[in-house]
């Protein structure tokens, strides 16, 4: 009995303390969906993530799945080799609504089967770069004009000297070709902004009242970075999460078309290169469109989502 | 100049020294770190190992690590980039023939993207909030996620596949017949240019645009903007010589990254329309391990970020007179 009162008070209290977050939260929430850019963005993103788990139930054949091998094993017959990629027709022998590829797998399928691969890097990306670059610019804007600034700062430079994919590039020659070297390459090379603007923001912050009592009241340089500091650059570091999901998801696109893209995964960027490798860019559209719209929608639901959190943050009144 | 004393001047020129010399020894051990080397592609069956070891001795690769990187430091500084293995020929002809053909692509690109990018943000920014913004904002976010190569193709599955206007390969036409007149030719380039720089311009602006539009909201609540209102100047004087003066300033640092942006892009972008210049390099000698030819490129492009990065700084005082370098 003891016990079940005790959790049951516990219980309350853990509510009594979430109460002002959930409250916040709602209020944000209610402003959020005011912006309808950032509703699009949310759709978008409950689409592809709903084809992430459940491709099976979107797509009308798994990725092994080929066009006639259901009714003919074993070798194709001329006319059925011809015909690959097959466009998107009416009464089709199979069931592809968006046609099929050279080697007769569904258009669709492959489509919605790519999407967990997006998402992956999108987010394992864009999390990994936050991660380095916001405690990095929490320090030094912290320690504004001191030598660990600068240090920061001269890293950041030099960081910056370097061409973005050229050095991914480099990065990815270095450590294999898989989809973990290619997140680890993008996170490397793209903290830099995260780190700036978050440095820019605690310059600013560090002046503020709440910043200096705290001070006074003998708190430690870590306890007002992390408890004080952070939850106000936070809102912005998730912008800036979103924007880098979205360069990720493209940068990858990119060196899946230079021919460094993991060959054993299915990525809307590798199906971009396999169009051009067995040269049917311009003879087969119902190839070439899908996967391209699909990166496009991707890092454009990071962008709306990322770009109306900051509307959220920092309301403009309305002229 | 006057704004800028010469201490901060010279304080500058010798940070960005150093950050050069640093770039150019992580450039070292990255680019060596690299499985394989060039030598691989030389190695055909008829060379017996001693010929293998007198080909590593030709290229300097049987030397100790650390001489080849105080070889690399010291050449660089007297401009010697040493000779290409793949191109059989001195680096820097390599790099140099190149160059001039990625500055003028990309340099056209770098206009047309600080046009249209702060017009359109300057527009958008004026008008924060409004349908129009809503409207205009949300499409060009959604241009800025295309990928540069893919729409590259559909430009040219539609201007030179089905409509056959625009050539889409190569900065000439090859073997052309037609008089060596300047016109010929400028009108020969240009018409080669155009489906690149489209395709790059199409999707870069809006990096511009997106440091514009808050920078103008911003300036639109300051009491000059109000009293040129107030004065009766037209809408459009305030916001064109009072408001978007003031907005450009953070759009200048933008450029570095815009620059940035511009030199993935051209990586992609000269791949796909062939086009001779720098960035195909870059991926060639990366590829084929052509260590002399991928440091010189990465160091030129190096060189160009951090020399640009100090004319914005510079650029800054003279839009923003309440900037001022080194003054104290």
């Amino acid at each position: 009995m003891s016990t079940e009162t005790e959790s049951s008070s516990q219980f309350d209290s853990l509510k009594e303390r979430w109460r002002p977050r959930i409250e916040r939260f709602r209020r944000g929430w209610d402003r959020f969906t005011q912006e309808k850019m950032g509703v699009l963005g949310i759709i978008i993103m409950v689409v592809f993530v709903l084809w992430a788990l459940f491709p099976d139930f979107f797509a009308p054949h798994s990725v092994e799945w080929r066009a006639y091998l259901g009714t003919e094993p074993g070798r194709l017959t001329a006319e059925q080799a011809d015909s690959l990629p097959h466009p998107p027709a009416f009464g089709d022998p199979f069931w592809a609504p968006l046609g099929t590829n050279y080697v007769g797998q569904g258009i669709l399928s492959l489509i919605v089967h790519a999407a967990d691969d997006a998402l992956y890097i999108g987010f394992a990306a864009g999390l990994l770069s936050s991660l380095v670059g916001v405690p990095l610019g929490l320090v030094s804007g912290f320690y504004g004009n001191t030598w660990i600034d600068e240090t920061i700062q001269r890293i950041v430079d030099v960081m910056y000297g370097l061409p973005f994919l050229p050095f991914l590039i480099v990065l990815v020659a270095i450590r294999g070709i898989t989809t973990t070297n290619i997140i680890l390459g993008i996170a490397v090379t793209s903290w830099l902004n995260n780190c700036i603007v978050i440095r820019g923001e605690t310059l600013s912050l560090k002046e503020r009242s709440y910043v200096e009592s705290a001070k006074v009241a003998g708190a430690s340089d870590t306890r007002i970075v992390f408890r004080h500091i952070m939850p106000n650059v936070l809102p912005l570091a998730f912008v800036f999460l979103a924007q880098d999901a979205a360069t990720a998801i493209l940068a990858q696109a990119s060196l899946a078309y230079l021919g460094l893209a993991d060959f054993t995964a299915n990525s809307w960027g590798l199906m971009l290169q396999n169009i051009k490798s067995n040269g049917y860019v311009f003879d087969a559209w119902w190839w070439l469109i899908p996967p391209g719209i699909c990166i496009m929608l991707i890092a454009a639901a990071f962008y709306f989502i990322g770009f109306s959190m900051e509307d959220v943050t920092n309301p403009q009144e309305d002229s | 100049m006057t704004r800028i004393s010469a201490r901060y001047l010279g304080k500058r020129l010798v940070v960005s020294y150093l950050t050069l010399l640093v770039i150019m020894s992580l450039l070292f051990v990255l680019i060596r770190s690299m499985p394989g080397s060039f030598i691989g592609s030389m190695i055909t069956p008829e060379l017996d190992q001693a010929d293998i070891q007198q080909l590593r001795e030709t290229w300097g690769l049987n030397e100790p690590i650390w001489r080849q990187y105080i070889d690399f430091m010291l050449n660089y500084q007297t401009g010697d980039f040493g000779r290409s293995p793949t191109y059989k020929a001195p680096v820097w002809d390599v790099i140099i023939s190149r160059l001039p053909r990625t500055l003028i692509l990309f340099g056209a690109a770098f206009i047309v993207q600080f046009i249209v990018g702060p017009l359109v943000g300057m527009y958008l920014g004026w008008w924060r909030g409004t349908r129009k913004d809503k409207s205009i904002f949300t499409s060009s976010l959604a241009v800025y996620s295309m990928p540069a190569f893919w729409l590259a193709w559909l430009f040219i599955w539609l201007f030179n596949y089905e409509l056959g206007w625009l050539p889409s390969t190569y900065m000439f036409t090859k073997f052309a017949q037609f008089d060596w007149t300047v016109v010929t030719i400028v009108t020969d380039v240009l018409r080669h240019i155009a489906l690149p720089l489209i395709s790059i311009a199409f999707v870069s602006w809006v990096g511009a645009m997106l440091v514009m539009r808050p920078a103008m909201n911003n300036v639109t609540s300051e009491d000059y903007v109000f009293l040129a209102q107030a004065k009766g100047l037209s809408e459009r004087t305030v916001m064109i010589k009072h408001a978007a003066r003031n907005a450009l300033i953070p759009v200048a640092t933008q450029a570095i990254v815009g620059l940035a942006f511009l030199l993935d892009g051209s990586v992609i972008i000269e791949n796909v329309f062939s086009w001779p210049g720098l960035g195909q390099v870059i991926v060639t000698s990366v590829l084929s391990r052509d260590y002399p030819v991928s440091q010189a490129a990465f160091f030129m492009l190096a060189v160009l970020i951090i020399v640009m990065r100090l004319v914005t700084d510079i650029a800054y005082t003279y839009l923003d007179p309440r900037i001022k370098f080194g003054g104290d």
